[in-house]
């Protein structure tokens, strides 16, 4: 069974359709980039699956639930318990360091431990960082934390929007080596990204136009050793 | 956030100092206007002295429907023997001072039955007496030796007197007049005198037991003074004009019933001596001596006025009298109700009577004084409750900011997982804890405040109230908390897509 299954789903903004009748299916341990101009729904699409909206038509199973009939409250807790989140403006709370940051996903999820929110800065080389605000970090440094807080939980699926979009190339290189690292461990991920690149890296490739699915490419190259 | 906490601790300064203030300010106002209730006081004139009957006559001119209490005051000075101190004592009418000093507050009872006395506090607090404790007063004064005693243990006076007797010796008695100036014991020292029958003068029962009962002075009964002095004179030496003496006036005084005695057979000189030292003795009851009436008293209440009368010891008139053998007044407290020009006229009325009484306005709280002290403390209730619907906008909308400033973080947060529940219980312990904060700052500036306050307006410092100190910083925590509850609802309400959108 499929982790994740679209089935006609749309999300109507009075008459504008930012999803159109999308029906897409996301195996356990894949990794799928979507891509698309702007405007065309991704964003739409990762708040849907990331349960923090609803479509107004359609079905959305989520490790066979049906997150679209769900209570506000079941959603806000399959999120905390399934799902890792990462965006593309790095959100951190400005006054907490980065360990705090990545303990704040720990608290809501179970318990704050350091020792091991340490670790999952360790992951991303920023160990010793960990004591330093968000405005003492890079953009590059920001998101890797942000890649720590979206793993520290052993989320089975993680939804990053454009992760990449404001990083430069080094900056890239580190958080697609992390999301190798994270599908070696069997983790699904689906990458919004605009650059084909950060595409290319993932398994499988669904492309959005006008809030419809205009086409899916199989990566044939790809390796992840 | 610190507009915030600011806004708390002026708010709970407002609140404790203002309460401090509330509580405090009819202490302070009774304490102030200390005549509330009496408007008009009756002194004797120079030389005059007041007296039940003037007061009476002085109250007369006044219509009964406007008179509101009429209390009269006596002060004199107690003393407290088993203490070694003194204390002023005011006797009044108890049923009156509750008319013309509605400021007494009284812990006990006022005294109701006679021997039961109001102590004042300060001496309450000295003497550690409470409510139904006993005390002694007396009362120091010198007399003549004939005035009547009073007390219970003293039925009569004791008048001492001696004489010559046979042989220039002095015979002493003792003798104790009953209420009606009739003796009712005596003693008789002759011891030396003549030994053998002169002596029996003392011991003589059938002799002494005639005394018992006769008033003064007393005579030797006639016809022994004529034939037995003659007689005796024959026997003892020098006897004759003792006896010459007597020959007239026992005359007269055989005819008083009652006042005469017969003499020991054989001792008429002795027998004489012992008249006459009884007689000596009853007129010299015109001498001064010391008198000292003592009571029991029972502590009936115990007085606290904010005032000098804290320092006194109040009885019934009648108690007071008794105990000083003294009828007559110092003063008294009138509470009439009138206008300034009616009083006015009274107090004129009466100053003119002749009576040997002046009369003397009193400025106090009137009535409406006293609800201008109602309005002031309503006032004080408003302006607090004003100040902390202030405060309550005030933190109201600084969370509000702080909500909208947070808007990105709530946001992230509940893309992150946070509950409602946790969101809502985050920004209510930042709430409480400032209000909790602010309460603390607040309770204590609030003392200074008031402390201020009280000081320059009323010119007396307030006890500190500890209780106000839990009890403003509790009111504080539930005004934030309550002043939160829509701020929270605006950050429950946060969509996390907002985070995905990279608003
Ligand atoms: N809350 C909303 N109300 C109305 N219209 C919306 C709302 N959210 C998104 N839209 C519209 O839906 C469409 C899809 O938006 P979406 O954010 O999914 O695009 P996107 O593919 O993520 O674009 P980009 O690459 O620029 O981020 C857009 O036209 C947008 O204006
Ligand atoms: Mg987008």
């Amino acid at each position: 069974m499929a982790l994740l299954e679209l089935k006609n789903v749309s999300k109507i903004y009075g008459d504008l359709k930012a999803l159109n009748d999308v029906s897409i299916q996301v195996e356990k341990g894949e990794w799928v980039a979507i891509m698309g101009p702007s405007g065309s729904g991704k964003s739409t699409m990762m708040n849907i699956i990331g349960c923090m909206d609803k479509p107004t038509i359609g079905e959305v199973l989520l490790d066979g639930v049906d997150i679209s009939k769900e209570s506000q409250k079941a959603l806000t807790d399959i999120r905390r318990d399934k799902i890792g989140l990462i965006f593309q403006q790095f959100h951190m709370v400005t006054y907490l360091t980065a360990v705090e940051n990545v303990m704040v996903s720990q608290y809501y999820h179970s318990m704050p431990d350091e020792e091991e929110a340490l670790e999952a800065l360790d992951r991303v080389g920023l160990r010793e960082r960990a004591k330093h605000l968000p405005g003492q970090l890079s953009g590059g440094e920001q998101q890797r934390v942000c890649v720590a807080r979206a793993l520290i939980n052993h989320p089975e699926l993680i939804l990053a929007d454009e992760p990449t979009g404001n990083l430069d190339e080094a900056n890239e290189n580190i958080v697609l080596d992390l999301f190798r690292q994270l599908h070696r461990e069997g983790t699904t991920l689906i990458v919004v990204t605009h650059d084909p690149e950060v595409a290319e890296a993932a398994q499988r490739t669904i492309v959005l136009e006008h809030g419809r699915v205009a086409r899916e490419v199989i990566n044939e190259n790809f390796s992840n050793q | 956030m610190l507009i915030a906490l600011l806004s708390i601790v002026v708010g709970a300064t407002i609140l404790s100092g203002l309460v401090t203030i509330y509580i405090d300010v009819p202490r302070q106002m009774g304490a102030q206007f200390r005549s509330y209730g009496a408007n008009m006081l009756l002194l004797p004139e120079e030389g005059a002295s007041l007296t039940a009957d003037s007061l009476q006559e002085a109250l007369g001119k006044i219509p009964e429907q406007n008179m509101v209490g009429a209390t009269p005051y006596r002060y004199v000075r107690l003393d407290m023997p088993s203490r070694q101190q003194s204390f002023i004592s005011a006797g009044t009418d108890f049923s009156q001072v509750q008319k013309t000093s509605p400021y007494f507050s009284v812990e006990g009872a006022y005294p109701k039955d006679t021997r039961e006395i109001l102590v004042g506090k300060e001496i309450a607090r000295t003497l550690d007496v409470k409510v139904g404790s006993s005390v002694e007063l007396s009362y120091k004064t010198t007399g003549k030796a004939g005035d009547k005693a009073s007390g219970g243990d003293k039925a009569g006076t004791v008048l001492q007197g001696s004489a010559e007797g046979f042989n220039k010796v002095i015979v002493k008695t003792d003798v104790v007049l009953d209420e009606e100036g009739k003796i009712a014991s005596l003693e008789v020292d002759a011891s030396s005198q003549t030994p053998g029958i002169g002596s029996l003068v003392g011991t003589d029962k059938a002799f002494l037991d005639q005394f018992i009962g006769k008033s003064l002075p007393l005579k030797l009964s006639g016809s022994q003074a004529e034939d037995g002095a003659a007689k005796d004179a024959a026997q003892e030496e020098d006897s004759t004009e003792a006896a010459a003496q007597e020959e007239g006036a026992a005359k007269d005084a055989a005819q008083e019933e009652g006042s005469t005695v017969d003499a020991v057979t054989g001792a008429t000189i002795s027998s004489q001596a012992v008249i006459d030292a009884i007689n000596s003795a009853s007129s010299s009851s015109d001498d001064v001596v010391p008198i000292e009436n003592t009571e029991h008293f029972t502590v009936a209440g115990i007085l606290s006025t904010g005032g000098e009368e804290e320092g006194y010891v109040y009885m019934s008139l009648k108690d007071l009298q008794r105990l000083t053998m003294d009828e007559t007044l110092d003063a008294a407290e009138l509470s009439v109700s009138a206008d300034a020009e009616e009083l006015e006229a009274y107090s004129k009325e009466i100053s003119d009577a002749d009576l040997g009484i002046t009369a003397r306005l009193v400025k106090r709280v009137t009535r409406s004084e006293a609800s201008v002290l109602g309005k002031l403390q309503a006032l004080v209730f408003l302006v607090t409750a004003v100040v902390l619907l202030l405060t309550m906008i005030c933190v109201s909308t600084t969370m509000l900011a702080v909500v909208s400033e947070r808007r990105r973080e709530i946001g992230l947060r509940k893309a992150l997982g946070a509950s409602d529940g946790s969101i809502r219980k985050e920004f209510l312990g930042e709430g409480m804890f400032l209000g909790g904060l602010g309460g603390v700052f607040g309770a204590l500036l609030g003392f200074g405040f008031a402390q201020l306050v009280s000081v320059s307006v009323f010119g007396s410092a307030i006890t500190f109230r500890p209780l106000l100190l839990p009890v403003t910083i509790l009111v504080s925590m539930a005004i934030a908390a309550v002043s939160c509850q829509m701020p929270i609802r605006r950050a429950v309400a946060i969509d996390p897509a907002i985070v995905l959108k990279g608003e």
